[in-house]
């Protein structure tokens, strides 16, 4: 524990690494199978992108609470 | 409503930083008057200009004009709030003959997306005319806010977590309304939970959906918040790389110049549309809570 600064940051750094692996992967997924159901149903495309954002809205949500506690981390 | 909203969020953005534009005038009086908006000249490190550039400022003077404004965000809100009424204004004037023509057109455009994809659909037929004024003030807000600091010199005010949380405590407002309307304040809180539910489940129940009704504006609150900030500070960082790199050796500093601005700029269209987007998602996700409460499962 010479520097817990600098652990702070690279607690952050690898934090958001993380948030965002989790969060790409999640709204990755869904993108996958958004498009898979609009190439299956093409007439249901306007329903399923809405259903899509709002998935990843709630998805993106909890990556953004992980990255605010970076931000937290850093500028403490 | 609306104006309710607007002179929240404008005593929330004002009040801590105000309090800080005291403390930093009252030891140096010079303070007051040099001007802080040019921090190169000064020669602060690339973090803190990154940080100049999207939080807030003590004692902002918009364009060198003699007027000062308590604090930076504050003016923007205060500017976007002017476009979006004189945009309304506009709006309802070209109806004056007829159909919609130029700006007016537009707006019905959005303005019919958000009542009847938005508003109709989530929280109900009938119902969802009560609460259209409230979204679309929510949606025009945001995305005129959100437009506005993309412009050169400007700043975007709702990435500011003051201007959020009273935009989001004006959504809670909103749901907790719906519910108590409806159903009176007894029954909204009866209708947390699903009636009916055994005993046992009941102890883990009310505490979830307790917290649920909080947990949902604070998400709202730093969603907004976060893609505002993000976008912005990574406009920054990536302007950045230019005078970080350039220390580092010459060539590569001047080699960074088209990759640092194509990326910026990238980053700047990127923007545009997230602005379009956390309108609709905030909008909708108030929409889809003040639904949730208006009917609620059993």
């Amino acid at each position: 524990m010479d520097n817990p600064v600098g652990l702070a940051y690279l607690g952050a750094g690898l934090g958001s690494g993380l948030a965002i692996i989790g969060g790409g992967l999640g709204i990755g997924k869904l993108a996958a199978s958004a498009m898979e159901g609009i190439a299956r149903q093409p007439s249901a495309a306007g329903e399923v992108r809405g259903a899509m954002i709002v998935a990843a809205g709630l998805i993106e949500g909890a990556t953004l609470f992980a990255l605010v506690i970076m931000i937290l981390l850093v500028i403490k | 409503m609306i104006f309710g909203a607007w002179i929240l969020a404008v005593a929330l953005a004002s009040s801590p930083q105000h309090e800080a534009a005291k403390e930093v005038s009252t030891p140096s009086p010079a303070g007051a008057t040099s001007p802080s908006d040019h921090p190169q000249e000064s020669g602060e490190s690339p973090a803190q200009i990154l940080m100049h550039h999207v939080t807030d400022q003590a004692e902002y003077r918009p364009f060198g004009l003699p007027i000062a404004f308590p604090t930076k965000h504050m003016f923007f809100l205060l500017a976007v709030m002017a476009l979006v009424i004189g945009v309304a204004r506009v709006a309802i004037a070209s109806y004056r003959n007829g159909a919609p023509r130029g700006v007016g057109s537009v707006v019905e455009t959005l303005v019919a997306y958000v009542r009847d994809e938005i508003a109709e659909k989530s929280i109900g037929h009938g119902e969802g005319a009560k609460y259209t004024p409230l979204l679309l003030s929510f949606f025009f807000f945001i995305l005129f806010a959100a437009l506005f600091g993309l412009l050169p010199f400007s700043a975007t005010s709702t990435g500011n977590l003051s201007v959020t949380f009273a935009l989001a405590f004006i959504s809670f407002a909103a749901q907790q309304y719906a519910g108590m309307s409806k159903y009176g304040v007894v029954g909204h809180f009866k209708n947390l939970v699903p009636h009916g539910l055994p005993g046992p489940l009941l102890v883990v129940m009310i505490p979830i959906e307790f917290l649920g009704m909080f947990t949902k504006p604070f998400a709202l609150m730093i969603r907004l918040f976060a893609n505002m900030l993000a976008g912005h500070m990574m406009i920054a960082a990536l302007l950045m790389l230019v005078p970080l790199c350039y220390p580092i050796s010459q060539t590569l500093g001047i080699v960074m110049i088209p990759i640092s601005l194509g990326m910026a700029l990238f980053i700047m269209c990127l923007e545009v549309l997230v602005a379009f987007i956390q309108a609709y998602v905030f909008t909708l996700f108030s929409a889809m809570f003040i639904g949730m409460y208006a009917h609620p499962s059993h």
